[in-house]
């Protein structure tokens, strides 16, 4: 292939200059990671001496780390379930079928990614006070499902996009019912695209700030909110622990996308990440 | 709500010359495909209108609602005056640098990546997008670990004894636009590489065939074909940080407040709803006018490239 040969200099600059990048994105997380495990929380770096005290201490007697580690998992199963059964069904819709207004129904699903969270969190708060629904993990559960269902439905919408239709019509010629072909053709397929729908959902309900803030009560408190109010008022040092915690979480889970992929040979096919479509979302004409 | 949006595609006009069986047939199909679809679209639509359309249309009330329950625009000339004004102008500022900040690190990594080995450029892209799906509490955490005052930066920099460390990095503007752009990075690194990755490589070594200079050729070639992307980031980048509470919140001094943490104090400490709602409202339509600003970007390049082909 014909390229424009780089120079030597321009090289090392760029290398120079990516490698700080990356450790700019890198450090902050790496940072708490390795300081989770130090003796003097907020001492020098790396920490002269080892220890788990912060993980022990999260789950001591009197702790509230496990009561809104607790509330955060049970949300953001909510949420999956929410999320999924929205997804599959809208995803359906947009790519397997004639849908009038299709762009305006996309656009409505999309539409949760590019408006501010605040109004959003604004809005939900005022529907559910009047109803006396602050605090209840429910309300979170469908103000975060909000944020969640547009994501999931990008991704099995690629997924149902990559899944060969001809598959589907010639099950439906030889009479199976379409519950039979959605259950022994379609689901099957869609699998990996159905566990990294679920994966992503859970996440982003298990570390949404903004709706949670809102929404919460005294008596429920999500782990993030946890979090900001203990960063905001007074840092103890388990917040170090459970930071490591969610960044383990989160790692495991896109972890488990990789294997997936991987396992289902589907490492080719586009938006099991859905940042790639997320991020190029007001690109397409199709927003607001 | 969702039946006017729903409402099935008026019937199309009866054909003139009587339609095959052929034609029936597949008319027949399309409208079950149609009712399928209606049938699908349904559940998401539903939620949606419910928990997100009419709640931002309750806030839009709310902030036209005046005390005696009448008509009134003073909530959003509070929002716009004094105090308040600075917090918008503050927001405005602390994007728009930002946005400029993550274009110009985004712009020199997806160079760089879009320059290397696949394999080597897939390594590189799983350090940017992980991060992203970390929680941005926790990678704000991070930062103010990283830039207190005995914080890892400044103990290098003093080890290095670079002349007036430690400086001050936390609870002002430097802390807040080094957290915020970590957070948006992701995304103009993304949108960035996409876009020059789809660059035909033969263009910069045609240009240097015909004798350009390495500057020419970055400004007349690769920069062009570049710029899309680089405005696309931006406004998306701009508008993300509008409404971003997080890292300003616990990053920035009081001169760093964002109309996100006013709006959650006005809720929160004050229950002034009415003028939370406006602030929020203001948001909106300057998320709207940014939204806006890329379809009509967009729609003129279409134009240009159109004239450009015929």
């Amino acid at each position: 292939m014909i390229a424009l040969r780089s120079t030597l200099a321009g090289r090392i600059t760029l290398t120079v200059c990516s490698t700080l990048i990356l450790l700019f994105l890198a450090l902050p997380i790496v940072l708490i990671v390795v300081t989770s495990f130090g003796e003097d929380a907020f001492g020098s770096f790396p920490p002269d001496a080892w220890t788990l005290d912060w993980y022990t201490a999260l789950f001591a007697d009197g702790s509230k780390w496990p009561a809104a580690l607790s509330l955060s998992a049970l949300v953001a199963s909510l949420t999956t379930a929410f999320s999924l059964i929205l997804g599959m069904t809208a995803a359906t819709a947009l790519v397997r079928s004639e849908l009038p207004l299709r762009s305006a129904v996309y656009g409505l699903v999309l539409a949760p990614l590019v408006i501010p969270q605040v109004v959003v969190a604004l809005g939900l708060f005022l529907l559910f006070e009047p109803a006396a629904m602050l605090g209840s993990p429910l309300a979170i559960a469908l103000g975060h499902t909000v944020l969640a269902s547009p994501i999931a439905v990008m991704i099995l919408m690629a997924t149902l996009k990559g899944i060969d239709e001809r598959l589907e019509d010639a099950a439906a010629s030889m009479g199976a019912s379409r519950l039979t072909v959605a259950r022994r053709i379609t689901f099957p397929l869609a699998m990996p695209g159905l566990a990294a729908a679920a994966v992503f959902s859970f996440i982003t309900s298990f570390d949404e700030f903004f709706i949670s803030q809102f929404l919460s009560s005294v008596a429920t408190v999500t782990l993030p909110v946890q979090v900001f109010n203990v960063l905001q008022f007074d840092v103890d040092p388990t917040v170090t622990a459970i930071s490591a915690i969610l960044i383990g979480v989160a790692v495991v889970a896109l972890a488990l996308i990789g294997v997936v992929r991987r396992l289902s040979g589907t490492g080719k096919q586009d938006g099991l990440l859905p940042v790639d479509t997320a991020a190029g979302l007001p690109a397409g004409s199709e927003t607001s | 709500m969702a039946g006017s949006l729903l409402a099935p595609a008026p019937p199309a006009p009866d054909p003139a010359a009587p339609g095959g069986r052929l034609r029936r047939l597949r008319r027949a199909l399309s409208e079950r495909r149609t009712r399928f679809g209606l049938l699908n679209a349904t559940p998401v639509v539903v939620y949606l209108l419910v928990l997100f359309v009419y709640p931002i249309f309750g806030t839009l009330l709310l902030s036209l609602k005046a005390e005696d329950g009448g008509w009134t625009l003073h909530w959003y000339a509070d929002a716009l005056r004094g105090a308040n004004l600075d917090i918008l102008l503050t927001t405005l500022r602390i994007s728009a640098e930002t946005s400029l900040l993550s274009l110009v690190i985004g712009f020199l990594l997806a160079a760089a990546v879009s320059r290397l080995k696949p394999l080597w450029a897939g390594l590189v892209m799983i350090i940017v997008i992980v991060p992203h799906f970390i929680s941005a509490l926790v990678r704000t955490y991070g930062w103010i670990i990283l830039l207190g005052e005995h914080g890892v930066i400044n103990d290098a920099l003093t080890g290095l004894s670079v002349p007036g460390a430690p400086f001050q990095l936390l609870y002002n503007e430097i802390g807040v636009v080094i957290g915020t752009t970590s957070v948006m990075l992701p995304y103009t690194v993304l949108l960035l590489y996409a876009v020059m990755r789809g660059i035909d490589r033969r263009l910069p070594a045609a240009a240097a065939g015909m004798g350009a200079g390495r500057l020419t050729i970055f400004r007349r070639v690769y920069l062009p074909l570049v710029a899309p992307g680089l405005v696309n980031a931006g406004i998306l980048c701009f508008i993300l940080c509008l409404g971003y509470y997080l890292t300003p919140a616990l990053m920035g001094g009081p001169k760093q407040t964002m109309v996100a943490s006013l709006i959650t104090e006005q809720v929160m400490r004050q229950n002034q709803w009415n003028g939370a709602a406006a602030l929020g409202i203001i948001l909106l339509l300057l998320t709207f006018a940014g939204l806006l600003l890329l379809r009509l970007v967009k729609s003129a390049r279409d134009a240009a490239r159109n004239r450009g082909v015929s």
